[in-house]
């Protein structure tokens, strides 16, 4: 059965591109689970597992659970194995380690018939139950004896997983040398000693039981395992960026540490601002200074930053934010996921203030959306927000690292035909369109163009002199309230969203699943890999799902949306927020009436909830009247 | 050469930004500076437009957001130089909250506060330095708040430079101008400019009230400054306090070199590949 739904997999994803990790003869999908007690080294452990596996052929997904507290409470990490791109968590657990009672009490029944739990017998009562293989293994007695402190049992398993695995043991020494190269000497010799003490603690596995993740041959591709966050941060940087501020906020605060410790490493600024708006009126001071700048937050502070985006879209500077989206309304669940911003940033602001809305829909989407962000403000002079959501930031998973040889600059003026969306094969960076020095002779910052884009100088530039306000203003920039020139220039400002939206056209987005199928799916950001997979559970029935996913949110490949849509019966639209935003902004643009299938509780929209909303409409697709369920 | 071609300001005659505008252009011309490399912020109101009427590099952007905006520029681009310029409400109203973070940062760039003691540009509502008891279109009972004490809070701050003048004299605003602009780190110099259609704060009342401060008083002793700050009668104009601390600007590059030398014996930064392969 597995085979089969590996099959369809296989036959799907090999055309589509950034997916090809290898090409794949065994059928590897192997979920482990580490769990136990906040603040006893369970996320680090597995974190240092999923790198040594990410150095590997497979692919690595990660999910973490952090108690809500600082220490105690239930921590874990559960990490996905698989020979091509992983969409999601996956259900059942191969590999169980538990370092306490609780902890296997909760998790034994994600538990897959057969697999595997490994826990400390000290702690751990697993019982009677022989559904499942008992490793034993004394690690907190291991760490004590060998190392002297029972704060390396974490190693100690790391070791024992290591053997289990058969990863190269340099592999991981090298790992933990790097996560903890602030705490000296004497830590990584007592880590060393823990961790060949684990290696020895079990024997090498003589049958098939566990993934053999040693290295065999080296990778011509490089895979790094990032957070969604850390994709942004480093996204950020390939394209450019050397300017961020902003103000600490969950869940978007990784991508601002992770800025704040790698841009002065390129030479960049990373500015901690008194509060929201001060870190965007900075990040537009820096942009109209001349800098690609970058600034992340989350929906409240994405609310106070109105007043800027409202600017930035007047003065027609380039800006990127980032808003990795948590439960709302006001503070609402600030480390749990939703997808409820979307109104806000689609429609947030002042008078007409156009901007674009990006949303990537996985972990690598996160790093190369980052980057097409920035190519779309620089090319348009526009802010552009990109909306991710806690699951994605939060989540691990491996990106392909891109080829730093095929990164190129290109001058705007090329870059209206030719820039295409951003891949690990090819990135062009869009430099910003410059004055000539016949145009500085009368220099128009606003100057009227067919496309709305018009020369900007960076200060610096002699000549270039020019007042940049937010009142409304003439071509030179200076303040004008009649009527003839308002719409004069507000048509500027909105033909560059007529503009981007007429360029999709030359990037077609791909639509997935069977031509002719008459049900539609039609979902946005981290929702995109549960909806794959609920497609092909669907298809396994027998029904067929054409499943469409921008990443464009505004403005929305109309043309190519509407060619989406002609085909179907139904439309149905999934979302993880209760008041259907994305839903209705389909259909005040399309006139269509879609059937939500909705989730709104702080956790991401599973395949199998998709899959029974698909399963309902395709009992009432072929009723005439009903027009929802 | 610094007056914007085609920018007539929209000041009511016998405003005090006049003057203001004026000894800045001189000073300038007295630093010879490159206007391409002078960058203005200001927010609203009628000190807003300040940025409009020089040939400079001007963003005027959103109500209270001058300083941050500013700080922004002089983050990415560390030689230009960088003035911001607000009124009253502006500066200590709407955008009060960011004052005592740069001068915590202490960026080097120039912040005027050109204070009429009310919103002029709305039409004489109170704001945060009208004095107590002043009838405005919003306290037509009179304002019963407390003004703020705008010069000792910037001392208390820890602002790097603390002047204080008025656009009544020419000779000192250009002097305290300059010596602000020449001044590394983050610099304030509180304007005294009259509105003559709201006429809160009157030029006869300036005349009375203000005195340079004494002649062999030292700008070193910040509980000297606050003393001569505190003081209602006279109120002192000139050069209340400065200090030479560390700028933003070299916090920055101080980072730079840290994070730098870190993995490199040469300093040489990292490039985006060498950052990439580090969460290999």
């Amino acid at each position: 059965m597995i085979f089969t739904v590996c099959k369809i997999y296989n036959s799907v994803y090999i055309s589509s591109k950034g997916m090809r990790k290898s090409t794949f003869q065994s059928v590897t999908d192997a979920i482990i689970r580490i769990a136990g007690e906040g603040g006893e080294g369970v996320i680090s452990c597995g974190e240092l597992l999923a790198q040594a596996a990410a150095r590997t052929a497979y692919h690595v997904f990660t999910f973490v659970t952090y108690p809500a507290e600082m220490r105690g409470g239930y921590a874990m990490i559960q990490i996905r194995l698989r020979d091509w791109t992983i969409y999601s968590l996956g259900s059942k657990v191969d590999c169980l380690v538990v370092f306490n009672q609780q902890a296997f009490d909760r998790s034994v029944e994600d538990l897959k018939q057969g697999g595997t739990l490994i826990y400390d017998p000290e702690f751990v009562d697993p019982g009677e139950g022989e559904n499942f293989r008992k490793v034993p293994v004394p690690f907190t007695e291991i760490a004590k004896k060998e190392a002297g402190t029972n704060r390396v049992k974490n190693i100690v398993l790391l070791g024992v997983l290591g053997r289990l695995y058969a990863i190269d043991k340099k592999i991981l020494l090298d790992l933990i040398k790097r996560r903890y190269r602030t705490k000296g000497e004497e830590s990584y010799l007592l880590n060393n000693k823990a961790l060949s003490a684990g290696y020895k603690a079990v024997p090498k596995p003589g049958d098939h039981t566990f993934v053999n993740l040693s290295v065999k041959e080296k990778q011509e591709e490089h895979y790094m395992l990032l957070s969604g966050n850390e994709a942004v941060a480093l996204g950020a940087i390939a394209a450019g960026c050397r300017f961020i501020a902003s103000y600490p906020i969950t869940p978007a605060t990784g991508i601002f540490e992770t800025l704040t410790r790698l841009m002065p490493c390129v030479g960049g600024a990373a500015l901690q601002m008194e509060d929201e708006i001060a870190s965007l009126a900075s990040a537009i001071g820096a942009s109209f200074a001349g800098e690609k700048v970058l600034v992340p937050t989350s929906g409240p502070g994405l609310q106070l930053m109105a007043e800027q985006i409202s600017l930035a879209s007047m003065v027609e500077l380039p800006i990127v934010l980032i808003d990795v989206q948590r439960g709302g309304p006001s503070t609402g669940l600030p480390t749990k996921t939703e997808q409820s911003d979307m109104n806000f940033a689609v429609y947030g602001g002042a008078g007409d203030s156009p901007r674009l809305v990006l949303a990537p829909t996985s972990v690598e989407d996160s790093f190369y959306q980052t980057i097409r962000a920035f190519n779309l403000a620089e090319r348009y002079q526009i802010p552009v927000i990109v909306l991710l959501d806690q699951s994605i930031g939060y989540r691990k998973a491996t990106v392909r690292m891109p080829d730093v040889d095929k990164i190129f600059e290109v001058e705007s003026s090329i870059a209206r035909t030719k820039v295409k969306i951003p891949h690990a094969d090819y990135i062009n960076l869009v430099k910003r369109l410059a004055p000539s020095e016949k145009e500085l002779f009368d220099y128009r910052r606003y100057k009227l163009t067919e496309d709305g884009v018009s020369p900007i100088a960076s200060p610096g530039t002699p000549g270039g002199q020019y007042c940049s306000t937010g009142l409304e203003h003439t071509e030179y920039g200076k303040p004008d309230y009649s009527p003839r020139n308002h719409l004069a220039m507000s048509k500027k400002r909105q033909r560059k969203m007529e503009v981007i939206s007429r360029s999709f056209d030359n990037n077609p987005l791909e639509a997935y699943g069977k031509p002719d199928a008459k049900i539609g799916i039609i979902g946005w950001g981290s929702t995109e890999g549960a909806i794959r997979e609920a497609r092909h559970l669907a298809e396994k029935e027998g029904v067929h799902v054409r499943h469409l996913h921008p990443h464009t949110i505004s403005p929305l490949p109309v043309r190519q949306v509407s060619q989406f849509l002609v085909r179907l019966r139904q439309l149905i639209v999934v979302e993880e927020n209760l008041s259907g935003q994305f839903a209705k902004y389909i259909k005040a643009l399309f006139g269509v009436e879609p059937i939500r299938i909705y989730k709104c509780e702080g956790v991401p929209i599973t395949p199998e909830e998709i899959y029974r909303g698909i399963m309902k409409v395709s009992r009432i697709v072929n009723e005439e009247y009903i027009t929802n369920v | 050469m610094y007056k914007r071609a085609g920018f007539e300001p929209v000041w009511c005659k016998g405003c005090g930004n006049y003057a203001v505008l004026t000894a800045l252009i001189k000073v300038f011309e007295e630093l010879e500076l490159n206007p391409a490399d002078i960058v203005i912020t200001s927010g609203i109101g009628c000190s807003g437009r300040f940025s409009h009427y020089l040939n400079v590099y001007s963003l005027h952007g959103t109500h209270g957001r001058a300083i941050p905006a500013a700080i922004g520029v002089k983050a990415a681009r560390p030689k230009l130089t960088v003035l911001s310029v607000s009124g009253d409400g502006d500066a200590t109203g709407i955008g009060g909250g960011h004052l005592p973070h740069a001068a915590r940062r202490n960026p080097d760039l120039t912040s005027l506060i050109l204070d009429n003691n009310t919103y002029a540009l709305t039409k004489g509502q109170v704001s945060p330095m009208t004095p107590e008891g002043t009838r405005t279109k919003t306290t037509p009972y009179g304002s019963g708040d407390d003004p703020l004490d705008i010069l000792p809070m910037l001392l208390v701050y820890n602002t790097s430079f603390v002047a204080n003048t008025s656009s009544s004299n020419m000779k000192e605003l250009i002097l305290l101008l300059k010596e602000a602009i020449l001044h590394r780190g983050f610099s304030i110099v509180r304007i005294f400019s009259p509105c003559v259609t709201y006429p809160v704060l009157s030029w006869q009342t300036l005349k009375e009230q203000l005195s340079p401060l004494p002649e062999h008083y030292s700008p070193t002793d910040k509980m000297a400054a606050l003393q001569m700050a505190y003081c209602r009668e006279p109120v002192y104009t000139g050069v209340l306090f400065k200090q030479r601390k560390p700028t933003m600007e070299e916090k920055i590059q101080q980072e730079i070199q840290m994070a730098c030398t870190l993995e490199h014996a040469d300093g040489r930064k990292y490039t985006p590949l060498e950052i990439m392969q580090s969460y290999l």
